[in-house]
């Protein structure tokens, strides 16, 4: 008899090379699964289960689900914790969840029209985590327990890879999340508690697939490194309902406790997750907001948007303060902070705070326009950003862009006038061109009230010249302003105003046509909102404009203006034009595009 | 005056972290129109663009007949104001905004350097205050902020 040279492909080395193909299982593992299948008679047995395994894949056994949860320490979370006691109660449910789950919900993989005997393992493989899933998952609670999943007894039968133990990627985690995330109803609370994990890489598609979790536990594993959590942070649109977080059992919480850190290791965290309010069962301190709940969120919008701007850019606008005491703060301070910026500081309210931050992206329009390029202003490219990401003694303190830097965040915010000054002396030199170019610089102000007293609010945007490079940059400026008292320092300075607190913002180049006053466009082609100047209307009589206009009153807006623009268009009186607008959606083009295919047929009576 | 804590600083940013996350997300939604004006309330004041407007309502009015909106936050920082216990806090947020269909809506004859529909820069600067009324909510909330005053400018 002849001995093969290599053995036929069981199912399971099949299913070893699909891993491996799908990236779920590394070389090691795959010779340690031959070796397993190499034992004297082990083949044969192993062959037999996996077949078994295959043929009746979503037979649960009661004992799985049990053992899952039988587990040394699996109840140890009793301590007072809203989550963990959440977790706990969760188990029984999670049982009885788990194994009604799997018997309607399994099915095999939909890749199942492959004809690749690999596809169809491969497949296989991800209904098995399917199946495992839909065990862990309490649709009840919202919830699904992925705690100590190596130990789980339908893992270590099935030769699964589970997230955390040796030999697993990032993969293993992910294609549990995105199972996860075609649950319904959605995910509300999962724990990943004792896996293992020794970075949150190993979780990354976590934020990506359950976007909006809740409550999450990682109670009882490895994260270190502040880095490792980054993985998981808080972005737009990821992580960003997260309510609940359970790190305890973590070096990363367990080193900082000891060590006395306790207020860093929670802000460390808050920082990362800002819509987080419970921390290892304890509340955090936090701002709340009249957040618009989502479940309220489902009502369909009333009407279709408008297509033009409610108001035209408006002049600068002052209100409940002398025009006169704005301006003449502003041409004192700007000549002070271009050529003497130390001389400032009894400007600033002794407990005055003040930062700066860069927005260094690239604006649409500007470069469009060509200004990074212009002969008119050829020392742009001659910018750089490092003397404001950097200067100032700590940097830009752009938020957006501080990941979770506690410590800095702390320092680019500059309290009290001597550094407020201080800071500010390390910035570019600049030249504000505030009495030789008016129209260059745009500002609104008007009280708050603050406390028991009235503050004015002031925002001003405008561009100067950096040196030495010579190139213009725009910024934005944002002031808390407070008359300055009888006998202070600033008074007896000649300041009328006193400055509380001073938000500078550096940005590109964009030309001050952004804030003309008079119409804006949303779309090309279109004409300008015309309530903004009847004269745009089309040539009509006197009646037929009182009637226009009368037949348009009853329109609400935002319709109002797209039949405006259809009347303009297409010379359709108001009833054809609303009538023509139904039939398209409100879409003004689709409306227009119809009225040319139609108008030939159309009555006298349907125009102006 | 009181001088402020590193714990109010600290509190302040992860306010204004949520806050711009929560304002922009909701304005940028379907249901703008009765979510927005919940950051507001009818003493808030507003300018858009220079024109002054009063309150929720006054949000509710302007967003009524604003076109869809696509916002891009590029930079965001925040101030504690002393003064209030706890703090008021000034919050400066620079980014782009999309308005309609952006470029694509433009007709098919626009000159591809046209400007029309392109991202435009805007500035926008929040006065939040402390609501001594609300109730709270949770157990670790500090306080209810809404918008007191609000200024935005395309700028760009």
């Amino acid at each position: 008899m002849l001995s093969s040279p290599s053995p036929a492909p069981s199912g399971r080395s099949i299913a070893a090379n699909a891993l491996r193909k799908a990236g779920l299982m590394d070389r090691d593992r795959d010779e340690r699964m031959r070796d397993a299948s190499d034992k004297p008679g082990g083949r044969k047995g192993a062959q037999k289960s996996t077949q078994r395994a295959r043929a009746h894949p979503h037979r649960p056994r009661a004992i799985d689900a049990i053992t899952g949860k039988d587990l040394p320490g699996a109840s140890n979370a009793s301590r007072v914790s809203m989550l963990a006691s959440r977790l706990a109660a969760g188990d029984s449910i999670a049982i009885r969840g788990a194994s009604k789950g799997t018997l309607g919900r399994l099915r095999r993989n939909a890749v199942s029209g492959s004809t690749s005997a690999d596809a169809a393992t491969e497949s296989k493989v991800i209904s098995l985590w399917k199946e495992f899933v839909h065990r862990r998952w309490n649709p009840e609670a919202k919830f699904l327990n992925l705690e100590r999943m190596a130990e789980d007894d339908y893992i270590r039968r099935n030769a699964l890879v589970a997230p955390g133990a040796p030999g697993s990627t990032n993969k293993e985690a992910s294609v549990i999340f995105k199972i996860a995330s075609k649950l319904t109803p959605e995910v509300e609370t999962m724990s990943l508690a004792h896996n293992n994990i020794t970075s949150a890489s190993t979780i990354i598609g976590l934020p990506r697939y359950l976007p909006k979790l809740v409550n999450l536990s990682l109670e009882g594993n490895k994260l270190r490194m502040w880095k490792d959590l980054d993985y998981i942070a808080g972005r737009r649109g990821r992580l960003e309902n997260l309510r609940e977080l359970v790190l305890t059992g973590n070096p990363i919480r367990e080193v900082e406790y000891q060590n006395n850190r306790v207020d860093q290791y929670k802000s460390e965290v808050a920082r990362r997750f800002p819509s987080l309010e419970i921390l290892d069962s304890e509340a955090i301190a936090k701002i709340a907001f009249d957040v618009p709940q989502a479940s309220t969120s489902t009502a369909l919008p009333a009407q279709p948007a408008a297509t033009t701007f409610p108001c035209e850019m408006g002049p600068s606008f002052l209100t409940g303060v002398d025009g006169s005491i704005i301006s003449n703060f502003f041409m004192r301070f700007f000549p002070l902070f271009d050529n003497q910026r130390s001389a400032l500081v009894d400007a600033y309210h002794p407990d005055a705070t003040f930062s700066f931050s860069a927005n260094t992206a690239i604006p649409a329009r500007a470069r469009i326009e060509g200004y990074h390029h212009s002969k008119e202003m050829p020392n742009q490219r001659k910018l750089e950003w490092s003397p404001w990401l950097l200067g100032g003694h700590g940097g830009s303190r752009n938020l957006n862009r501080m990941g979770g830097g506690v410590e800095k965040m702390a320092k680019t915010l500059h309290i009290g006038n001597q550094e407020v000054v201080k800071a500010m002396s390390d910035l570019p030199k600049t030249r504000h061109d505030v009495a030789g170019a008016p129209e260059k610089f745009c500002v609104d102000a008007f009280p708050v009230t603050h406390g028991d007293s009235m503050h004015l609010f002031v925002t001003v945007h405008g561009q100067f010249v950096e040196e030495p490079a010579e190139g213009i940059r725009s910024f934005d400026r944002s002031f808390m302003l407070a008359p300055a008292p009888e006998g202070s320092r600033a008074k007896q300075s000649g300041w009328d105003v006193m400055i509380l607190s001073d938000e500078l913002v550096v940005r590109a180049y964009s030309s001050h046509e952004a804030w003309r006053p008079g119409p804006m466009r949303v779309q090309a082609g279109e004409p300008f909102p015309p309530s903004a100047s009847p004269a745009q209307l089309p040539p009509a009589n006197a009646q037929a404009q009182a009637l226009l206009q009368e037949a348009l009153s009853s329109i609400p807006e935002p319709q109002r203006s797209l039949v405006m623009q259809i009347c303009q268009r297409t010379g359709l009186n108001v009833a054809f034009a609303v009538q023509c607008l139904e039939g398209n959606g409100w879409d003004l083009e689709r409306a227009v595009a119809n009225f040319e295919q139609v108008k030939g047929t159309l009555s006298r009576d349907a125009f102006l | 005056m009181t001088n402020l804590t590193r714990n109010d600083i600290e509190i302040a940013t992860r306010a204004a972290d949520h806050f711009t996350r929560l304002y922009y997300s909701t304005y940028d939604s379907a249901t703008r129109v009765d979510d927005l004006p919940k950051f507001y309330r009818p003493s808030s004041a507003l300018v858009w663009n220079g024109k002054p407007l009063q309150g929720s309502d006054g949000v509710r009015k302007l967003l009524g007949g604003m076109p869809t909106t696509k916002h891009d936050i590029q930079s965001f920082d925040c101030h504690p104001i002393p003064g209030s216990q706890p703090p008021s806090l000034m919050v400066i947020v620079s980014g782009t905004v999309v308005h309609g269909k952006g470029p694509a809506g433009n007709p098919p004859s626009t000159p591809s350097k046209s400007v029309d529909g392109q991202p435009r820069v805007f500035s926008q600067t929040f006065m939040l205050v402390p609501d001594p009324n609300a109730p709270k909510s949770t157990t670790g909330e500090v306080a209810k902020y809404y918008i007191s005053a609000d200024a935005v400018r395309f700028v760009g």
